[in-house]
């Protein structure tokens, strides 16, 4: 029990290098999250709109999930080599497919009632995009992005061992930093993943259209 | 069928139910008696407490106070589960398990029951026979899925009739079907009901779904309080009071015209001179008053001929149709 | 190739009797996994379906009944999905590392951290799958007299199977994803020759293994889908 309790004066002795290792960190998962959430966004709510691609959505899925992080790292190791562009390489694969289906399902199961009326209402395609489908699917686009984000703030920590820097340099070096360093290293790593998921929660908080905010937590257990 | 098992009554004493947190109670002192193997219709509108009287009966809700007897017995002297039992239950959507074929459906009581494997295939095919689901095999092993919305309703209503219950509650049981399926449903219940005698409680919200179907019509209104409780022709003849008279609508006196059928009031070949009746149309026997009523004025004439399977029962005039002799005040005269 | 390796040159195994692929550390050399297949692959298969089994199995059956008492107690959904959630947003990473000071550099540790994974998502799939459960069903079968334990046995669980069959296969692939990163807390499952791989970087133990991990978790979903037809036959019926 002493170790985890010995997890904290170690945070506080190496304030720095934490923060240097989070900078690290938030830098090789954040950027590939933002590039998956530029490319998989519109594309899912493309496809969505369209009702079209379902099979490729679905498979993305099935297939980003079943792909092992520490794998997919091991293997970029073999083709990129080491360094943080492996890292942000291998992040990206994994951030993108829970983006894109979510952002699929949530603009392809809205009621066809619902846009079938704003196209009665004479809206173009475009209209009912923007003013239908995008309002009332961002709850789902953003849980995409928030699976998403967790995925990628918590597998960079296995990024480390491509040479790519970040949390996982402590949690992973038992060597130098002893056992309080890598309880210490995983703590702080849980709190980041926690507060990343926390920050997208508040965005969809207050980005979402107040009629949509009162369905959600009317859905709410 | 090989049962005739006469139905129960059933007996509404004061009986009060006032929901958790709401101020008025939804059914107010109802007292009923439904007698034995009489079909009678709960009707009124929403917040009339006309499902919560239903549901009372086999104790999906609890009363307040009051008492309800199936028989002589109470329903409180029994076991909630063990009442449901002995009680058919057939609702809107029909209720059917869609991981359960049809025969399965059909058997959920009596195999809780413990009947024996053989006693529920017979009763099943014999069911299936009086739904009119046949040849039985095509059916059993289908799933509800697989079955359009009057056929699922069909089995519905079998499934209710499965463990030979005295007592059948029915909860706008045809109220998702089209006009034209619940027609050819409603129907087919009437025929089972006259061929079973269960007594059955049938809630609707339609009037003329009412009309038709019930021996005895209870009109419920919001609050929970019986406005008027009798025949569909006592009821339309007489309405007990302002709030009756604006449910039944302002097409009432047609409406009652919709309870006798032609057949009953034709007087039987006239010595009317054939010039006079040469330009009258055509109508069944079995049509209502109120359908010869719509062809006649369709055609422009002064009455219709009546026709049955072919044959040339007679004449009715305009005015048979529109003031009726006898026949429609006595509706019980009627149907004997 | 990188020209920076992080422990050294590239060890190449039996270097001087091997073929072109294996002495320039190709991509992926078939003749090289088919002889290592029986050593270096074949046993953390194994040790990779017993590891996920176990905690899928685990999993399952805690999340199974904090489902069921979750949709009995309305008021507990709220609490045990979040605990549930919480343990899933944890890095698996940092999970096994908190875990080891406790119970140590074995196996225990990395079932509880793969077990705390699997719960949210069994949890979620038990309770949408009961409370999905149609309400004129439900009133139906209590109307024909079914009591609490015939009702849920009879009507709720069959009804729910879909929605829990789809959580099990979700949580198996994933725990076959993250049974890879328990290579850091003990030498076992498919991660092993991957981290083996990593110090003297050969492609073709990386590929072959990453390769094995990602076909184990569509075989098993393959599975669980086979087996989800055979328990809801009603589910594929049409006109």
């Amino acid at each position: 029990m002493h170790v985890i309790f010995g997890a904290f004066p170690f945070m506080i002795d190496n304030v720095a290098l934490l923060l240097t290792k989070t900078g690290d960190h938030l830098v090789i998962s954040l950027i590939p999250l933002l590039a998956a959430i530029a490319l998989g966004v519109p594309i899912g709510v493309w496809l969505g709109h369209a009702h079209r691609g379902e099979f490729l959505a679905v498979s993305v899925t099935n297939i980003g999930r079943a792909l092992p992080s520490l794998a997919l790292i091991a293997i970029l190791i073999g083709f990129v080599g080491i360094g943080m562009l492996n890292a942000m390489i291998a992040l990206f694969l994994l951030a993108f497919p829970p983006i894109l289906s979510y952002a699929f399902q949530a603009v392809d199961s809205i009621d066809r009632d619902l846009t079938r009326a704003a196209r009665g209402m004479g809206m173009s395609p475009g209209q009912v995009l923007l003013k239908v489908e995008l309002p009332l699917g961002l709850p789902m686009i953003i849980a995409g992005i928030r699976t998403s984000a967790v995925l990628t703030v918590s597998s960079a920590t296995i990024a480390t061992i491509a040479g790519s820097g970040g949390l996982g340099d402590v949690i992973l070096n038992q060597v130098a930093y002893g056992m309080e360093g890598v309880i210490a290293g995983a703590i702080w790593v849980a709190v980041l993943a926690i507060l990343v998921d926390q920050a997208f929660a508040l965005l969809l908080r207050v980005s979402a259209p107040a009629g949509v905010r009162q369905l959600q937590s009317a859905n709410a257990m | 069928m090989t049962q005739h098992s006469t139905g129960t009554s059933i007996t509404f004493d004061r009986a009060t139910k006032t929901y958790p947190g709401a101020a008025a109670p939804a059914l107010d002192a109802l007292d009923l008696e439904v007698e034995a193997g009489e079909l009678v219709c709960l009707v009124g509108p929403s917040g009339g407490g006309k499902t919560t009287a239903l549901q009372l009966v086999n104790r999906l809700v609890d009363l307040t106070s009051g008492d309800i007897r199936i028989g002589d017995r109470s329903i409180s002297d029994q076991s909630a589960i063990e009442l449901r039992r002995t009680i058919g239950y057939a609702i809107q959507q029909s209720g059917l398990f869609p991981h359960y074929t049809v025969a399965h459906n059909i058997a959920t009581v009596p195999t809780i029951l413990g009947w024996d494997k053989e006693r529920i295939r017979t009763r099943t095919a014999e069911l299936l026979e009086l739904v009119g689901l046949s040849p039985v095999e095509t059916w059993l092993s289908r799933y509800p899925a697989q079955l359009s919305g009057g056929q699922q309703q069909r089995v519905g209503i079998a499934r209710a009739l499965a463990a030979d219950p005295p007592v059948m509650l029915m909860d706008e049981p045809f109220g998702a079907l089209d006009p034209i399926t619940r027609v050819a449903v409603q129907d087919e219940f009437l025929a089972i009901h006259r061929a079973v005698g269960k007594t059955t409680l049938f809630v609707t919200h339609d009037i003329d779904e009412a009309i038709k179907m019930a021996d005895r019509i209870a009109i419920l209104k919001p609050g929970g309080k019986l406005a008027q409780f009798g025949t569909p022709s006592e009821v339309l003849s007489n309405p007990a009071d302002d709030f009756v008279a604006e449910f039944l609508g302002s097409e009432r006196g047609l409406k009652r015209l919709a309870l006798t059928t032609v057949g009953e009031i034709v007087p039987g070949r006239s010595d009317r001179a054939s010039a006079e009746t040469a330009q009258w149309p055509d109508v069944e026997a079995t049509m209502t008053l109120r359908e010869a009523l719509s062809v006649v004025s369709a055609a422009r004439a002064e009455g219709a001929i009546v026709h049955k399977g072919g044959n040339r029962l007679g004449e009715v005039s305009l005015h048979d149709l529109i003031a009726p002799p006898v026949a429609v005040e006595d509706r019980e005269g009627v149907r004997t | 190739m990188s020209d920076f390796a992080p422990a050294g040159d590239p060890v190449i195994p039996d270097y001087g009797q091997a073929s072109d692929c294996v002495i320039n550390n190709g991509a992926f050399c078939t003749d090289w996994f088919i002889s290592q297949w029986s050593t270096v692959f074949w046993p953390p298969v194994l040790s990779h379906i017993v590891m996920v089994a176990i905690a899928v199995s685990i999993g399952f059956v805690i999340a199974f009944f904090a489902g069921l008492l979750a949709y009995r107690k309305k008021w507990l959904a709220g609490p045990i999905g979040m605990a549930a959630t919480f343990l899933y947003t944890l890095p698996p990473l940092a999970l096994f590392q908190l875990l080891v000071p406790f119970t140590g550099l074995s196996l225990l540790t990395v079932e509880i951290a793969l077990v705390c994974f699997t719960l949210v998502i069994i949890f979620q799939a038990v309770l949408v799958g009961l409370s999905g459960v149609p309400d004129d069903v439900r009133r139906a079968a209590t109307g024909m007299g079914l009591d609490r334990n015939q009702l849920l046995l009879k009507v709720e669980l069959p009804l729910a199977l879909p929605s829990i069959i789809s959580g099990v296969r979700i949580a198996t692939v994933l725990t076959v994803s993250i049974a890879t990163i328990a290579a850091f807390v003990i030498d076992d499952g498919l991660g092993s020759p991957i981290i083996k791989a990593v110090s003297s970087p050969f492609n073709t133990q990386f590929v072959g293994a990453g390769a094995l991990a990602v076909l184990l978790a569509f075989a098993l979903d393959g599975l669980l889908v086979l087996l989800g037809r055979g328990l809801t036959p009603w589910t594929k019926v049409r006109n």
